[in-house]
């Protein structure tokens, strides 16, 4: 369960994240969305405890992030938007590290866990391959592997289906579906509508670090007053495109062209 | 904290330094051979080293050498306190560098590990990098001693030699850590002074240097190590209330039999403790300074409340009084903002020549009366270096530090010629600055040669414009354009240069060839005919000059635009 109680961050003089409150369930899938720069990626950060909150707190599991971060990344899992992996290792390796660090029992268990998690993303036949031989989506899924090896009570994404081929979207979003019927807290950033709206029991949109709505679809539409799609309650509530501006631009192309 | 974490992440890191086998990108894998090469020189030095000693030993006479090492332990003092000494300004920036580049650690800082033990790991890899190469000299030496030693502890002295040795590198690692860390905080936020910090302290490591190089070149061998024992005395290095000597004295006393009590051995338990702490204070202080921001290069947000940006009208002419096209006048002006704003690369771009240009001074420095005819010609002599240099870096380094952005200039069809053009030029200003410098050297030295000083900063610009495209060329055919990825290769590293291989030796051999037959030709023209006769020559040094950089810029710019992507993505 997260659990994120007046969450602020300044940097200097600039407020990121505005005392943002949200609680997602276990069992939950919640998306965050929200323009860029709109303080998605510095929340998670907070809650994974790479960046302190400058006041508010939240509870992961229980776990206070200010008071025992530790024990709360201890039920953490987390994919980054652009995972930098230990290139020398190989993916195989790296598995097993992160396995490690959670003092996973090691043993067949755990290897015969770990290649079916390769095996299910398609990287098993890569697995002995160094990282840094790997494309951009092959690390990806490797740093997925990595954060649900130690069967993450909470599992925070960031982007997570940026880079990765459609095959490999479709099953991550399967074994994500998964884990949240299983109890699993699921907290993900995303810019692509349609995967929150088919994924998300619950939607959070944030503009200048504040959060402006929050709910299920239904009632994200109700709040939009009957606007049909995601898209559109997004749009209305952040600010859609200045069509003025579009059609100055246009014009003035079509008129060099 | 945790010992089970700590040594996890230990276990992986040195796993992933020491690993030899099947790295590299596919594409650029290197031979078994280069693979192992590190680590065989390393046996092979060390073997060479204890071999030596065993043999030279004995034929000198063990109870020589130990009454010799006994009677100046204050040297074993002096060399292990500069090791300490060594460590510690190699490692000044090493923690706020670690803490400023911790998104890069990002995937490690995610796990259930606090970032106290995560940045304590991390100083300790950076002890044992410090220490490896006092280790791979050091403990042959010592081993060698403790075989021919008659004594019964002396192999005592080797285990006590890997641990002092650790001790005095982290004192060194973790105090420069520490006063970096405090740097940064000084400097947080404060970009004109960090830039400024950055290009003192650089220029200053600089003259440094050279001074270092005069003092070791001019004074005959003895003189030398007399003035340096005397100057490691005056700074304290050899008193015994400094880690070194303790260490030193229990060492060298294993070894040769030399007097050493508890109470030196109670001083070495003092500073191991001591260093510990220092390196958890260390982790503690990154800790801090990660979560309290100040190394963070501010927000890349935009701000909440509106602000109207009133952008000047773009049109860079960074050298005034000149109009070039738009990719030169672009070229230039890029180069310049691009290496000013990392002023460490700047200062060592500007001063570096300093480093060699020294020894045309020791004749005069040292023998002043007798040198004093030729000056002038010296001074002369030691501009040529700057224009040489100044182009080599700022078009040819620089072309090769230009990296994926090769990618848009391709992309843009960017007129290749012309945007190494800019490169050249863009060193013109700063030979001036040089150039005019040296007239004024040559004014206060020798002012009847007043008369040549404008000669001499028109053919420094000439010599600058062909050493720039000869560098660029050079670049553009042996150029590492993924230098940049490299911490050896970077720019500002003067670990190895960006350009390789024979490229490199054409990029320096024939500018200098050019630039002292030209310049001399022309001064001893000026003085066996008259000074106007040196004038007439210096237009036809000129064109000679820019029909090089036409030349060579154009064929740079070809070779630019037909490198492989492969080349620098």
């Amino acid at each position: 369960m997260i659990e994120a109680q007046e969450l602020t961050k300044k940097f200097n003089e600039f407020t990121a994240v505005d005392h943002l409150s949200f609680t997602v369930s276990p069992g939950e899938t919640y998306a965050l969305l929200g323009p860029n720069g709109s303080g998605k990626s510095t929340t998670m950060r907070m809650l994974l405890g790479l960046l302190r909150p400058t006041e508010g707190t939240a509870r992961i599991s229980g776990h206070d992030i200010r008071k025992d971060i530790v024990a709360a990344k201890r039920v953490m899992g987390y994919v980054p938007e652009e995972p930098v992996l230990p290139e020398r290792l190989t993916g195989w390796e790296y598995v097993n590290y992160v396995a490690d660090m959670w003092r996973i029992e090691r043993g067949a268990e755990r290897e015969e866990e770990i290649d079916e998690l390769l095996t299910l993303l398609d990287i098993r036949d890569a697995s002995d391959d160094l990282i840094e031989t790997y494309s951009k989506g092959m690390a990806r899924k490797i740093g997925l592997i990595a954060a649900l090896v130690h069967r993450p009570k909470v599992l925070i994404l960031d982007e997570f289906q940026a880079g990765i081929d459609p095959r490999g979207a479709a099953t991550i979003k399967e074994v994500l579906n998964g884990l949240s019927s299983r109890g699993a807290t699921v907290l993900m950033s995303t810019h692509i509508l349609e995967i929150a709206e088919q994924m998300a029991d619950r939607i959070g949109i944030i503009q200048e670090g504040r959060m402006v709505a929050e709910g299920t679809m239904d009632q994200l539409r109700q709040k939009a007053k009957g606007q049909a799609s995601l898209e559109e309650i997004f749009l209305d509530l952040t600010g859609g495109p200045d069509m003025q501006m579009i059609a100055q631009y246009l014009g003035d192309a079509g008129d060099e062209g | 904290m945790s010992l089970t974490d700590l040594l996890i992440l230990l276990r992986q890191d040195l796993n992933q330094t020491f690993r030899f086998v099947g790295t590299g990108r596919r594409s650029e894998q290197k031979s078994v051979f280069r693979r192992f090469l590190g680590p065989i020189i390393a046996i092979v030095v060390a073997v060479v080293i204890i071999l030596a000693v065993t043999w030279i030993v004995p034929l000198i006479g063990w109870n020589t050498i130990a009454a010799l090492i006994s009677q100046n332990l204050a040297i074993g003092s002096t060399l292990f306190n500069i090791i300490l000494l060594f460590s510690f300004i190699g490692s000044i920036m090493v923690s706020a560098t670690t803490v400023a580049n911790s998104q890069r650690m990002e995937y490690l800082m995610t796990m259930p590990i606090s970032l106290r033990t995560l940045f304590l790991e991390k100083t300790i890899i950076i002890i044992v990098y410090s220490s490896l190469l006092w280790l791979v000299i050091g403990t042959p030496l010592i081993i060698g001693f403790a075989i021919v030693s008659p004594l019964p502890l002396a192999f005592l002295a080797i285990i006590s030699y890997l641990v002092f040795m650790l001790v005095l590198v982290t004192i060194g690692v973790a105090f420069g850590g520490l006063l970096g860390l405090l740097f940064s905080r000084i400097v947080a936020g404060r970009r004109r002074l960090r830039q400024v910090g950055y290009f003192l302290m650089s220029t200053l490591a600089i003259l440094f240097s050279v001074i270092w190089y005069y003092f070791l070149y001019s004074s005959e061998d003895s003189a030398l190590f007399e003035w340096f024992f005397q100057l490691a005395e005056q700074i304290g290095l050899t008193s015994d209330l400094t880690p070194g000597y303790s260490v030193s004295v229990i060492i060298l006393g294993l070894l040769v039999g030399a007097d050493f009590g508890l109470i030196q051995i109670l001083v070495v338990g003092v500073y191991a403790l001591f260093a510990g702490g220092l390196a958890y204070l260390n982790a503690v202080v990154s800790e801090k300074a990660h979560y309290s921001g100040w190394l963070m290069s501010g927000s890349k947000r935009s701000s909440k409340e509106e602000i109207v940006i009133e952008h000047e009208p773009w049109d860079p002419q960074p050298i005034p009084g000149f109009t070039f096209n738009k990719t030169i006048s672009a070229s230039i002006w890029y180069n310049i903002t691009n290496v000013r704003r990392e002023s460490r690369v700047f200062a060592r771009y500007l001063m570096g020549p300093l480093q060699f240009v020294i020894f045309f001074f020791i004749p005069v420095l040292t023998n002043p009366e007798g040198m004093g005819f030729f000056t002038p010609f010296l001074i002369i002599a030691a501009l040529i270096p700057f224009s040489t240099s100044y182009g080599l870096y700022f078009a040819g380094y620089e072309t090769v530090y230009e990296g994926r952005n090769l990618l848009n200039l391709q992309l843009a069809a960017t007129n290749m010629e012309d945007y190494v053009r800019g490169k050249i030029y863009s060193a013109v200003p700063f030979t001036i600055a040089a150039s005019s410098l040296v007239g004024v050297l040559i004014l206060l030295v020798y002012v009847s040669f007043w008369f040549y000083i404008p000669l001499i900063i028109g053919a420094a610009v000439f010599t600058n414009l062909a050493s720039g495209a000869v560098a660029a060329n050079a670049a553009a055919i042996g150029g590492d354009f993924k230098a940049q990825r490299m911490v050896t290769r970077q720019r500002g590293s003067s670990v190895q240069m960006p350009i390789r291989g024979w490229s490199i030796l054409r990029a320096q051999l024939l500018p200098n060839v050019i630039g002292y037959l030209g310049t001399f030709s022309m001064i001893i023209l000026g003085l066996s005919l008259g000074a106007p006769f040196a004038y007439l020559a210096l237009p036809i040094y000129g064109v000679l000059c820019w029909q090089i950089m036409r030349h060579y810029s154009r064929s740079a710019g070809l070779a630019l635009a037909r490198i492989e992507a492969s080349e620098y993505l």
